[in-house]
């Protein structure tokens, strides 16, 4: 969920009401299972420990939100707390270790006194930051979704009020923008404001951007980067940002923080189309290739195309045809497209380390495992493997 | 449009529940015409000079009503006082809903375009609002330093209308897409011609476009203001479609819900004028007043012409409301003398004999009547806020002012 906003499995359904989210495996790298780590080290570098008190904070006050305000959309909320279930917490975790790591900490015994207090509420405004973050993600999801096809289907509601799937998405996803746009109001900060409303219209773009495009555009490496940013780096990238003008920092601090959230969110995204070609295995079509069937082009496809300009032509004829599918994994793997997809990946990812190594030497201990512990998050992004 | 979100007509095509909007006349009364106004109204800005009771002057007195009334309707003509500042506005907001990704940018200008921007009653009251509260731009004496401070604060508070515009279209996209309509102000509704996944990106691109203009402002409070705005659309649209039968039978509940999806807009704005302008926490309360009893009152006279149409009488009127099974003031006070009505209500209004006889029971009450006294009441109240503005000297905020009070007059009597 996190970033895999275009790879999702579609529901068979007779509805064909897309929100659900698959369990997809691939996800569970967010929740590192015992065995890929001693215990001394996982205590040390588990980057999800740190902070997840604090999620836990955060997903409740969430949760609470949407359920006692609003009862009547609590289907739409039950899919908002699947998501956090199913340990959708990379980015609020990112943004959390962002906030200890611009040198502010809550942990600091000899802070305590005035300084106390402020650190504590700065820190409950960077909080939340991570729950608008989460509440703008999941309305852009559910507005995503919203189908052109009559969608009668009737769901909850009583007499003549009954509300199909699409009315709640709809509505949901109104709901959600509202209660961001109030708490983003509620730090009193306009340039904040500013940032996140600009995220929303960079997820409008992306959105748009996907469904709009010519065959030039779908070819096109640039516009995929774009598309990507919009509807995918740009929520943890000006949200990393937004954390850093909460703490006070300065404009190069942030900028940095920008840059992290940019190149770990296009370095998860480039991660995320490989793996919907390779799946758990190294070896191709074991996938899901659920892009591919959806006609959406991603970055291996986009490499291999320029090893391969026949493969222009398969992408034009479009992927109904499930040969089709075949003659472009076929070219596919005769290409680099993978492994450039992957390289492509690890630079995004080296340009996010390289940020957090730039910012400001710190002497705190919580200061510095939070920035290995971003550090960390680098690394796991690329060698996923599901 | 401005306020008749829930006013439609219904189309009696195959799909079932479908929204349109009608070329509703009374949307008209906007742009006065001329015979709607007795020629004793017309006159009222002549009447230092002429007495009303002498018979002898009544031919006279007709006479001053063709040769002066053009004068008369200058003086007297809300919109006219701000019509180059609205053609202002209407062409910033064109600007300010570019995008380089074409279909969205087409999709977001769909409303915004020549011919379809609606009546922008709303940016016409925020306009005048400005004035009246005491700042002028067309002051001479105030040339200077001052001058360019008056500008910008002025520049600032249209930015306020243009929010409230987009914010207002945003939210008149998504209901379209939630009722399934096909036309809105005179042409498809953007859903119907675009589809609904992007009109409802398009209204949430309107959202952020706002936000951002509101942000700009760098006003903490504006921006909270405008923020619960958007949060009490959303209640409201809720509050419509999920209720129970308990609720839709209530006077209290419809009120909070004509609040919300109405009145909040303009009441909020008005006030958000009044802050940029530096104005006292009171006056600012007094602007939110008059927008809030503008709006109810605007609202209740809606849901009365849905019944009676042009026509004083019952059953003349369009009807959507509740052959959308919208239950609106006139029949919520008719059930007050009629419970049985009540019954007819749970029923629903799907099939047409429960109309009639829901408009039976209308016609045997005072629902209507009801209904026109309480946004009578409203209206007041909005003028008593007006009034008890602090005093000013200045033409140009008296004329505001007097542009405002007028605005309650016609709110109440317009018949279509």
């Amino acid at each position: 969920m996190l970033f895999s906003r275009i790879s999702r499995i579609r529901s068979t359904g007779s509805n064909g009401c897309r929100w659900f989210l698959s369990h997809k495996p691939h996800l569970q790298f967010l929740n590192p299972p015992a065995y890929s780590y001693s215990s001394t080290h996982k205590e040390q570098n588990d980057p999800f420990s740190l902070v997840a008190d604090e999620l836990s904070m955060v997903a409740n006050r969430l949760r609470l939100m949407v359920v006692t305000e609003v009862p009547k959309l609590a289907s739409a909320a039950e899919y908002f707390f699947k998501m956090g279930v199913e340990g959708k917490r990379f980015r609020p975790t990112v943004l959390l270790l962002m906030a200890t790591a611009m040198n502010i900490s809550i942990l600091e015994p000899s802070l305590r006194g005035p300084g106390d207090a402020l650190t504590k509420e700065l820190r409950a405004r960077q909080q939340r930051i991570a729950e608008i973050t989460e509440m703008i993600h999941v309305a852009s999801l559910l507005h995503d979704d919203v189908l052109d096809d009559a969608d009668t289907r009737r769901g909850i509601g009583s007499l003549n009020f009954v509300m199909g799937n699409k009315q709640l998405a709809v509505l949901a996803g109104d709901f959600l923008l509202s209660r961001a746009c109030v708490a983003l109001a509620s730090l009193k900060n306009t340039e904040v404001v500013s940032l996140l409303a600009k995220v929303v219209e960079h997820l409008v773009t992306g959105e748009t951007m996907q469904m709009t495009t010519t065959c030039e555009q779908r070819c096109s490496m640039e516009y995929y980067m774009q598309k990507t940013y919009y509807k995918t780096a740009s929520l943890i990238s000006n949200s990393c940002k937004a954390i850093a003008l909460l703490g006070g920092q300065t404009a190069e601090v942030a900028m940095l923080a920008y840059e992290y959230g940019k190149n770990l969110g296009l370095a998860y995204q480039l991660i995320d189309d490989v793996l919907d070609f390779t799946g758990t295995s190294a070896s191709l079509g074991k996938g899901s290739l659920s892009d591919i069937r959806h006609g959406i082009i991603t970055a291996p496809i986009l490499f291999a195309m320029e090893e391969f300009p026949q493969l222009r032509e398969v992408v034009d004829r479009g992927f109904d045809d499930p040969a089709n599918v075949d003659l472009a994994l076929d070219y596919l793997g005769k290409s680099r497209g993978i492994q450039r997809a992957r390289e492509l990946a690890k630079k995004h990812a080296n340009i996010a380390a390289e940020a957090i190594d730039s910012l400001p030497e710190s002497n705190d201990e919580d200061v510095r495992k939070s920035r290995r512990a971003l550090l960390d998050l680098t690394e796991r992004v690329i060698t996923r493997t599901k």
